[in-house]
């Protein structure tokens, strides 16, 4: 099936590969995951301000993992993937958000029962 | 770069099918073929790593809903175990451990691909495949020990959802252990041909997605 006679490891994406970002990333995310445990478990924080953390931590991990292991960036080889991912964003936030909003009403308008209720 | 000049009477069936992607060489003369590729900027490798991009956002999408689906139901307990019953984050975490690394080592697979070495790439899928069946074990073993004590996933919507977040993980996590068998045994008998390399490339792209997905469950489910 080749199209052309050059080597397919030549391909601009095979040659993304960098060890160092990977051990990085690899780092950094283990690193995050182990804040937010221990952020939990040793409760540094007041219940509320630790799910947003750990949220944001998380937030901050995938987009490290993106960086890294994914290189979304716009250079010409990946510049697709990252459009494709930044249109989708906006779908997440509906996504989630909408449903979210969905059965939050729908709960508050339920007699006796709420989000959280336990029977 | 001239629109190709094309001589409908070259274009028989057979040629087509045999030959359609080549420039299709009559004899002296100068009629080109509609898809001489020589000519095109994509390739054959991105054309197939892009689509595949588009349908692990796709996949992404099905995981934002499982995920909302778990913010909706995660208190409802029905009188079945709490999530603070049967939720273990060190346990957890050392599977959180496994992940990365599994993903690690295939990214440092990819590194030997860079450099054409087929044993890297082999013995680093190995590696890879060790490390997340090693994970699989760890998930395995987290389940069975909640069946055997009644916790199933019918008794609440807290449990359905928990269930259902974890073991769809788990099991794109068993297809791309099988694609990882598949991509040695291809290595082996084909080498880096264009196809090998954009399976590859592929299936980096989904394992480093699993990792970016474990994030999310470990984060919001174990946590």
């Amino acid at each position: 099936m080749p199209h052309s006679q050059r080597n397919p490891l030549e391909h601009p994406e095979v040659q993304l590969a960098k060890t160092g970002n990977y051990l990085i990333g690899f780092l950094l995310a283990t690193l995050l995951m182990a804040a937010s445990l221990l952020i939990v478990t040793h409760h540094l924080l007041p219940p509320d301000g630790r799910e947003i953390m750990i949220l944001v931590i998380a937030l901050v991990a995938v987009v490290a993992q993106l960086r890294l292991l994914f290189r979304l960036d716009w250079s010409a080889t990946q510049r697709w993937h990252t459009v494709a991912l930044a249109l989708i964003v906006p779908l997440f936030v509906m996504l989630i958000g909408l449903s979210l909003w969905m059965f939050h009403s729908l709960d508050a308008h339920m007699l006796g029962h709420g989000l959280g209720a336990a029977m | 770069m001239g629109l190709p000049k094309i001589k409908i009477a070259d274009l028989d069936a057979e040629t087509l099918w045999n030959d359609g992607h080549r420039t299709i060489d009559v004899a002296a003369s100068d009629t080109t073929v509609l898809w001489d590729s020589s000519h095109h900027e994509h390739d054959a490798i991105s054309t197939r790593t892009f689509g595949f991009w588009l349908y692990m956002l796709s996949d992404a999408m099905i995981l934002a809903a499982l995920f909302t689906a778990y913010a909706v139901l995660r208190h409802n307990y029905a009188g079945a175990p709490t999530a603070a019953q049967i939720v273990h984050p060190g346990y957890a975490f050392r599977e959180t451990l496994l992940v990365f690394s599994s993903v690690l080592a295939f990214g440092l697979t990819m590194s030997a691909l860079k450099q054409g070495s087929r044993a890297g790439v082999i013995n680093g899928i190995v590696v890879s495949f060790l490390i997340g069946a090693a994970f699989l074990g760890m998930e395995f073993h987290e389940f069975s020990g909640l069946i055997s004590q009644g916790i199933t996933p019918e008794r609440s919507g807290f449990l359905s959802v928990y269930y259902a977040i974890v073991l769809v993980h788990g099991l794109h996590m068993v297809f791309g252990l099988l694609w990882m068998a598949v991509m040695v045994v291809q290595i082996m008998r084909q080498g880096f041909t264009d196809n090998v390399v954009y399976r590859l490339l592929n299936l980096k792209i989904f394992w480093q997605f699993q990792a970016v997905i474990w994030v999310c469950v470990f984060t919001v489910v174990y946590l």
